[in-house]
């Protein structure tokens, strides 16, 4: 995962404590506060950070369970971004 | 799949549910004969599989179930629908143990299921929760005070939602508990004197006991998909189902009255407003009908729900009913006058229906609603349509 992703996604994870370990693909997003209503601007953030615009069809809850999930999703729309 | 004798079975409880609603709306209390008739008529296990002892219905023949006892009381209409909720709920994600114990008993008419969801402070959030489960040595506490249970009072079991045990647990990991009234110390607080929907007696509650730990439906901490999965959109259906029914029960009526030979001595049959403010009402209906067929085949199609079209679909049809059946009925009595329309003993019904009908834009807020869909608009750009 990207270090710019993990970056812009920490301030949306309100339910993280100052202890909470290194972001992991595995980083169960909903538990640590990423709700319904918190995705939308997550999505802006994303799309302002990377310059790209993420396909209404991938935008479902199983896209915004974990950050490897989203993370896959916005490397599909990097040019020449290799998934991991 | 069919249900057998669907129509025989609905046409017994609607008809004992006729017979009372008189009574337990005017006294504010819950349809105990009403609900003794879903019990014997096998309709309360209407979504419990064949194999453990039940009706085996699908969510379409909860739709046809809810709108026929909607047409004489939504009050019973609600209490039905909700229950078919929490057992779809077990159906689906109960572990078999718990499944074992429990959908035979509620095919048989022994369970009758309430919801207890609300809790004071996080207004009507359905997928938070303050108050925590606690593990003690593999047995859960529950220690929890709700503002409205429907039926709480007359409910055999209770699905429970709580936050998951453990200290690192957040408001946003909730878990789904099952507990047997008998499991419960309960206590009931406040009066029940609402507008509308008065047979539903939806008390606040105080609920404290002990589980085992096989009572958690799903996993811990898995609320959030049996309410993706179940209970919002069988909510949506079921409600609008319900709320359909009232009103074209209320329709019905109405055109009775009208072209009965008293009715027609009343009311100039070809005069232009009445037919206009008939048609406007009826055209209501017919939208909410489309609508909710439309949803109901999304539903079967088996798509991902979580997908923006398909929620902002499903959120439309409860909104959408909730205003418009109600405006139906509202269309009704200013096409009847004071009469017909406002009394409350003519046989149109119209004026308990109205009160009934005011509800629905509050039951899960419209509100709330349109700021969920709002954000879900955001996230389809193309507009795609479910």
């Amino acid at each position: 995962m990207d270090p710019r992703f993990t970056a812009l996604l920490r301030p949306f994870l309100k339910h993280a404590g100052p202890g909470e370990p290194a972001l992991t693909p595995d980083t169960d997003l909903r538990k640590l506060g990423v709700d319904s209503m918190q995705a939308i601007e997550l999505l802006f953030t994303i799309e302002d950070t990377f310059g790209i615009s993420l396909p209404d069809e991938e935008l479902n809850d199983t896209t915004f369970a974990t950050a490897g999930s989203l993370w896959r999703v916005i490397a599909a729309q990097l040019p020449g971004e290799v998934t991991a | 799949m069919t249900v057998p004798d669907l129509a025989e079975r609905l046409a017994e409880a609607a008809a004992t549910a006729r017979e009372h609603v008189d009574h337990t709306d005017r006294a504010a209390a819950f349809p105990v004969a009403a609900l003794d008739a879903l019990r014997r008529t096998g309709l309360l296990g209407l979504l419990v599989p064949t194999a453990d002892g039940g009706l085996g219905g699908t969510v379409r023949e909860l739709v046809t179930a809810a709108e026929t006892l909607g047409r004489t009381d939504m009050s019973v209409g609600m209490i039905f629908a909700m229950h078919c909720q929490q057992a779809e709920a077990l159906v689906r994600h109960a572990g078999e143990r718990l499944r074992k114990e429990l959908l035979p008993r509620i095919a048989a008419g022994e369970l009758y299921l309430a919801s207890v969801t609300t809790e004071a402070g996080k207004g009507g959030h359905l997928l938070t929760a303050e108050a925590q489960l606690a593990d003690e040595g593999g047995d859960l506490v529950i220690e929890r005070f709700a503002p409205i249970v429907t039926g709480g009072t007359h409910a055999d079991g209770f699905l429970i939602t709580m936050r998951s045990p453990g200290e690192d647990a957040t408001a946003g990991e909730v878990s789904l508990v099952y507990a047997h009234r008998d499991q419960l110390a309960l206590t009931p607080s406040g009066d029940w004197q609402p507008m509308g929907m008065r047979a539903s007696h939806s008390v606040a509650l105080r609920l404290s006991g002990r589980v085992p730990g096989h009572q958690v439906v799903g996993e811990q901490g898995g609320f959030h998909r049996i309410a993706s999965e179940v209970f919002g959109p069988l909510a949506h259906l079921g409600w609008s189902a319900v709320w359909l029914g009232t009103a074209a029960g209320a329709l019905s009526r109405v055109l009775r009255l009208l072209r009965s030979p008293a009715g027609r001595e009343r009311f100039d049959l070809g005069s232009d407003l009445l037919l206009c403010r008939l048609s406007r009402s009826r055209q209501r209906l017919d939208t909410v009908h489309a609508l909710l067929q439309q949803a109901l085949r999304t539903l079967e199609s088996g798509a991902d729900l979580s997908v923006p079209a398909r929620q902002l679909q499903l959120n439309a049809l409860k909104i959408t009913a909730a205003e418009e059946c109600h405006a139906a009925v509202d269309d009704l009595v200013t096409a009847l006058g004071l009469r017909h329309g406002y009394l409350q003993d003519s046989p149109t019904g119209l004026e308990r229906a109205l009160r009934d009908l005011r509800s629905a834009a509050l039951n899960y807020s419209n509100d709330r609603l349109h700021l969920a869909d709002g954000r879900l608009a955001l996230r389809d750009q193309g507009v795609t349509f479910a």
